[in-house]
C-alpha cells in the first residue's frame, strides 16, 4: 500500500488539513477538529476486494433470480423476486415508487459489483482501464444509492407480516441476498480513494 | 495526524472527493466569508480531473428547498393509506402508523420498534436536524459545532434505513395475489413517503458539513506547510 504521492489528507466533513501519518491494521486516524474518520488501516489488498466482488456477483444473481419468499394460500402459490416486485408495482400504477425501489435495490448494487469487476480486475493485472475517473465517481454515487442491506431487513419483515396470514416460507433468494449484504458491508469498509494509489 | 494550515490565508488546500488528492487553490475571495456566494473558481483535480470545490454550491439554499419539501410531503405520507388490502370480508387501508399500531397489537414489539424507528424517527429526526444545521449555519455559526457535525454524521449513516416500509409494502403487493380471497395493493401514501425519504438524502447530500466550521479556521493549531 503506497500513498507516497500524497503528504496531505483533507478531513472530508470540515476540510481541515492534515499530515498525512501511515495508519496500520486496525487503527483509524481521525480529524482533530470535527473526530470524523480520515484514514482507516486497510487490511484489503486489491486481490482480495476482487475475489470479494466475484462472490458478491455470483450470490447477487442468484438473488435476483430465485426466489426470495414463496407463500400458499389455500390452494394457491406464489413467489416472488425483486425484479418482478418491481414490475408488479410498476403495473399497479405506482411507477415512481417502483423506479424508487428499482434504483436502490436492483441498479445501485448492479452498478456496485459491474463497475468494480471493471475497475478491479485490470487493477489487480497492474494497469488502469479506459475510463478510470469516471469509473470511480460513478461508484461513488452507486454506494451512496444503494440500500440492499435495508432490502434485505425489509423481505424478513415482508415474511414475518405474511406469517400471521399465510403459509409464508423464506426461498433461495433471500438467503443469497444475505449473502450479497455481508459481502457488500466487507468490500465497502476498503474504500474507493485507494483505487488510486495503485499502478497508474 | 497533526493539523496543518496553509501558510498564506489567501490559499487553501483542497481534498478532492473523488481521489483525496490535496491541492492548493487560489481563493478569488476570502474562503471564510459569506455563506453560500459562489467563492470557488472552477478548479480541477490535477490527478482524476474531478471538479474541486471549496464549498458545495448553494448549499443552505439547496437543504432548505429539500428539508421543506420532505416535510410538507410527510402529512400525507402519514394521513394517507400506504397499503390496501382486500380479502372476502372487507377492504382495509393501513397507514404508516396503523401498520406499526398492528404489529404492536400482534405482540411483535421487537420489529415494531425497528419500524417506528425506520418510518417514523429517522424521516423526523433527518428533517429536524437538517433544518437546525441549515438554520445555525446562519444565526448561530458557533453554537456546539463538533455536536452539529456528529449530529451530521448520523443521519448521514441512518438516513436510508427509512426505506424499509417502502420494500415491504412492494414485495406484499407483489406476492399476495390471491384476487377476491385475498391481495394487498400499493396505497396512494407510499408514493408520498418515498418521496420523503429520496428527499431528505438529497437534503442531507446538499447540505455541506464544512459550512459548520465556518469562521472556526483561526482556532486551529497553526503549523505551517513547510513543516510536512
Amino acid at each position: 500500500m503506497s500513498r507516497d504521492d500524497d503528504a496531505l489528507v483533507v478531513c472530508e466533513q470540515c476540510g481541515l488539513p492534515h499530515r498525512w501519518l501511515p495508519v496500520t491494521g486496525r487503527e483509524i486516524a481521525r480529524c482533530t477538529r470535527c473526530d470524523a474518520v480520515i484514514g482507516r488501516g486497510h487490511r484489503l489488498s486489491i486481490g482480495s476486494v476482487l475475489a470479494l466482488t466475484i462472490a458478491a456477483a455470483a450470490a447477487w444473481l442468484v438473488a435476483m433470480t430465485a426466489p426470495l419468499m414463496s407463500i400458499d394460500f389455500r390452494g394457491g402459490a406464489e413467489a416472488a423476486t425483486l425484479p418482478q416486485a418491481i414490475v408488479s408495482a410498476w403495473r399497479g400504477g405506482q411507477q415512481i415508487v417502483a423506479l424508487v425501489a428499482a434504483l436502490t435495490a436492483l441498479i445501485a448494487p448492479a452498478a456496485f459489483i459491474g463497475l468494480r469487476l471493471y475497475v478491479l480486475a485490470p487493477l489487480a493485472l497492474g494497469h488502469r482501464p479506459a475510463g478510470f475517473a469516471w469509473c470511480v465517481r460513478l461508484l461513488h454515487q452507486a454506494g451512496r444509492w444503494n440500500m440492499i442491506e435495508v432490502f434485505t431487513v425489509g423481505v424478513l419483515l415482508s415474511l414475518v407480516r405474511l406469517a400471521g396470514f399465510a403459509d409464508a416460507s423464506p426461498g433461495l433468494g433471500l438467503f443469497a441476498l444475505g449473502a450479497v449484504t455481508f459481502l457488500f458491508a466487507t468490500i465497502e469498509s476498503a474504500g474507493l480513494k485507494h483505487l488510486w494509489w495503485h499502478a497508474a | 495526524m497533526s493539523a496543518t494550515q496553509s501558510a498564506s490565508p489567501d490559499r487553501v488546500l483542497l481534498g478532492c472527493e473523488s481521489c483525496g488528492l490535496v491541492s492548493a487553490s487560489a481563493l478569488a475571495s476570502n474562503p471564510l466569508d459569506g455563506v453560500d456566494e459562489a467563492e470557488t473558481r472552477l478548479q480541477r483535480c490535477p490527478r482524476c480531473g474531478h471538479a474541486l470545490l471549496f464549498r458545495k454550491p448553494f448549499a443552505v439554499q439547496r437543504t432548505w428547498a429539500c428539508v421543506v419539501a420532505a416535510a410538507v410531503l410527510y402529512v400525507p405520507a402519514n394521513a394517507l393509506p400506504i397499503m390496501v388490502t382486500t380479502n372476502a370480508l372487507q377492504r382495509e387501508e393501513h397507514t404508516l402508523l396503523g401498520g406499526i399500531h398492528e404489529l404492536w397489537v400482534d405482540g411483535s414489539w421487537g420489529l415494531s420498534i425497528i419500524v417506528f424507528i425506520a418510518s417514523i424517527a429517522v424521516p423526523v429526526l433527518k428533517i429536524g436536524v437538517l433544518g437546525l444545521l441549515a438554520w445555525t449555519v446562519r444565526y448561530a455559526p458557533s453554537w456546539r459545532r463538533l455536536e452539529r457535525a456528529r449530529l451530521y454524521r448520523l443521519i448521514e449513516t441512518v438516513g436510508h434505513w427509512s426505506m424499509l416500509d417502502v420494500y415491504v409494502v412492494v414485495l406484499l403487493a407483489a406476492t399476495v395475489r390471491f384476487g377476491s380471497l385475498a391481495s394487498v395493493a400499493v396505497g396512494p401514501g407510499l408514493l408520498a413517503f418515498a418521496s420523503v425519504v429520496v428527499l431528505t438524502l438529497l437534503a442531507t447530500w446538499a447540505f455541506d458539513p464544512k459550512l459548520i466550521w465556518r469562521d472556526d479556521d483561526h482556532r486551529v493549531p497553526a503549523t505551517t506547510l513547510a513543516e510536512t
